[in-house]
């Protein structure tokens, strides 16, 4: 009993010096990693001559809020956010819904040409979109939608179904038939068992494919790039990306500016993150 | 869920499914939206890249593969195939490894580890325009913050116009994106590490094996799955590379950092070579299926195991 007991007390020091390391390691690696966001917030708050006399690095000699304001109106904020709220307000849930159903489908029910469906489907995950560019234009144009916001559904709605389709699909797998059973007996269609009892149980993975596809969906520059072109449609990214153009040398002005865009996405992160990092793991695992 | 990532995943058992006609309409919506928008779009330009298209003319006319047969004597075209393979190896290898090394030394760190999980992957819900924008505006030549901080600690003559001069440009694209992808890599490890038992690492150590081995021998081994799927990922993800590129550089300076996907654009909608710059799609998406495909393969037949 003493003898163990004694050579542990006498590791004990290493074991407390190397996690100390270790945490310290992290802990400067966290802050070099968060720094760029530092230096914003430092510099959208101080005047611009505070700023070009004594660099970004230094501590604000100035308080001010009017980057804020200047950068809002011409950042063309208050209608990038309304376009890209309208699109992934309209496209998360009917992307969420279809997907589903589809995963449903090829999980659940006796499809035809099923392997060949999701490999299908599946490979979608693969394509990059600019391979659509050039005749989605075109398509997009007969139908009466380019620089209108809503011309981005379709392709928005087909970029994402692979990766919801492989998510649900392995959710809705695991899901044991048992639970159908009973409600099968009482004469329940499969809409009914879709609706009722597939939908409810699988709260968490429709929850998390739908922040993922919101996140990928309010990000997206470039089929956005090539389908609006009037500055009162244009989604966040286009805008962003307008006013970085013009707001090159104003540099508390483009902190400002920068931080409009991002720190409503990094505080929603915040809130969001659990079910965003247990569908980045859901989405990864075998399907 | 997460354990899974670790060990293989169990057997499934087979169930009896239940078909009829509402199968159809359960699978139509998301098929139909996906062969409209993306399968059918996709095809139609592997038709235009056989053509001399400008993109607006009501006419085109059949050129077989004398796109394809341009590309390779097109010095642009070659240069941006060469940093997208470039890209793609510094973008996966860096990202990579430096994912599994946080999530190494975070495992390790219980108390601090949801705080710094949520740092480190932060950059990647981002919009890649928004990251751009921080970072071109942090390689600013003059009161950016990069050369403002190497001339402040005495490495001034390290300061330089990171993204203006061709030595420099793509590096300075790819600081970036290695910002932005290491989260990803860095929660999948962290989730892997969690399912490999303590056990394993219980006897190594009464058997006096050091952290290096342990590493080693348990830690690698176990993460294999996680590897695989990690690199599978991040493959496909680097041949979608355009926003970082399109947002600092725009390709240059003097074509240096163009990649595929940039070329594409430009041409199509700057040059009016449609058809060019849909053969510069076609080649980019079909090394891009042909990386992806095991991926793809392994998701479609998992259950059967």
């Amino acid at each position: 009993m003493s003898a163990p007991s004694a050579a542990r007390a006498r590791r004990r020091p290493r074991r407390l010096v190397v996690p100390l390391v270790m945490t310290a390691v992290l802990l400067v690696i966290a802050v070099f990693w968060f720094s760029p966001f530092l230096v914003l917030i430092l510099t959208s708050i101080r005047t611009s001559s505070d700023f070009l006399q004594h660099g970004p690095l230094s501590a604000p000699s100035s308080f001010t809020l009017a980057n804020f304001g200047e950068a809002w109106d011409a950042g063309l904020f208050s209608s990038t956010y309304r376009n890209s709220a309208l699109i992934t307000i309209v496209k998360v849930p009917i992307g969420v819904l279809i997907s589903a159903m589809l995963a449903f489908a090829l999980a659940k029910l006796r499809m035809p040409l099923r392997r060949t469906i999701m490999f299908a489907v599946f490979l979608g995950l693969t394509i990059p979109i600019y391979i659509t560019l050039v005749p989605l234009f075109d398509t997009i144009r007969q139908l009466g939608l380019i620089d209108n916001v809503f011309g981005l559904l379709g392709p928005y709605l087909a970029f994402g179904i692979p990766f919801e389709v492989l998510v649900l699909h392995s959710f809705f797998r695991a899901v044991p038939e048992e639970l159908f059973e009973a409600a099968r007996m009482d004469g329940a269609g499969n809409w009914r068992i879709f609706f009722r009892i597939m939908l409810p149980l699988s709260l968490p993975a429709l929850v998390t494919v739908a922040i993922l596809d919101a996140v990928s969906t309010w990000n997206e520059l470039l089929m956005a790039l090539v389908l609006l072109n009037s500055d009162a449609n244009k989604t966040l990214p286009l805008g962003l990306l307008n006013f970085q153009g013009q707001f090159a040398t104003d540099y508390t002005g483009l902190a400002a500016g920068i931080l409009i865009a991002v720190v409503p996405m990094l505080v929603a992160y915040a809130i969001l993150q659990r079910w965003i990092v247990t569908g980045l793991t859901a989405g990864a695992i075998k399907g | 869920m997460t354990a899974t990532l670790a060990a293989p995943p169990p057997t499934a058992r087979r169930r009896p499914r239940r078909g009829g006609a509402s199968v159809w309409l359960f699978a139509l919506p998301a098929l139909l939206a996906y062969a409209a928008f993306l399968v059918y779009p996709a095809l139609q330009s592997v038709e235009l890249s056989l053509t001399d298209w400008n993109g607006i003319s009501p006419t085109r006319h059949f050129v077989g593969l004398q796109n394809y047969v341009d590309m390779f004597q097109d010095d642009t075209a070659l240069l941006a195939l060469r940093n997208n393979a470039v890209w793609t190896i510094v973008t996966i290898t860096v990202p990579v490894v430096l994912g599994l090394l946080l999530a190494v030394l975070l495992s390790g760190a219980t108390r601090l580890k949801p705080l710094l999980r949520t740092v480190f992957y932060m950059p990647a819900v981002l919009p890649l325009v928004a990251i751009a924008t921080i970072w071109g505006w942090l390689y600013e030549p003059n009161e950016g913050a990069i050369n403002v901080a190497l001339r402040d600690v005495g490495l001034g003559f390290l300061a330089q116009s990171w993204l203006g001069q061709s030595s420099t440009a793509l590096l300075a694209v790819m600081i970036p994106a290695i910002w932005v992808r290491t989260g990803f890599p860095m929660v999948l490890y962290l989730a892997a590490l969690q399912g490999i038992p303590a056990e394993l690492y219980e006897s190594a150590r009464t058997e006096g094996a050091t952290r290096w081995q342990q590493f080693w021998y348990i830690t690698m081994p176990s993460l294999r799955p996680a590897h695989y799927i990690v690199i599978a990922l991040s493959l496909i993800d680097s041949f979608k590379v355009f926003d970082l590129v399109y947002a600092m550089t725009y390709g240059g300076p003097g074509n240096t950092t163009q990649v595929l996907g940039t070329l594409m654009y430009f041409n199509v909608f700057r040059f009016y070579h449609a058809g060019y710059g849909t053969a510069i799609a076609v080649v980019i998406t079909l090394i891009a299926i042909a990386c992806g495909i095991p991926y793809v393969l392994s998701q479609t037949r998992a259950e059967r195991r």
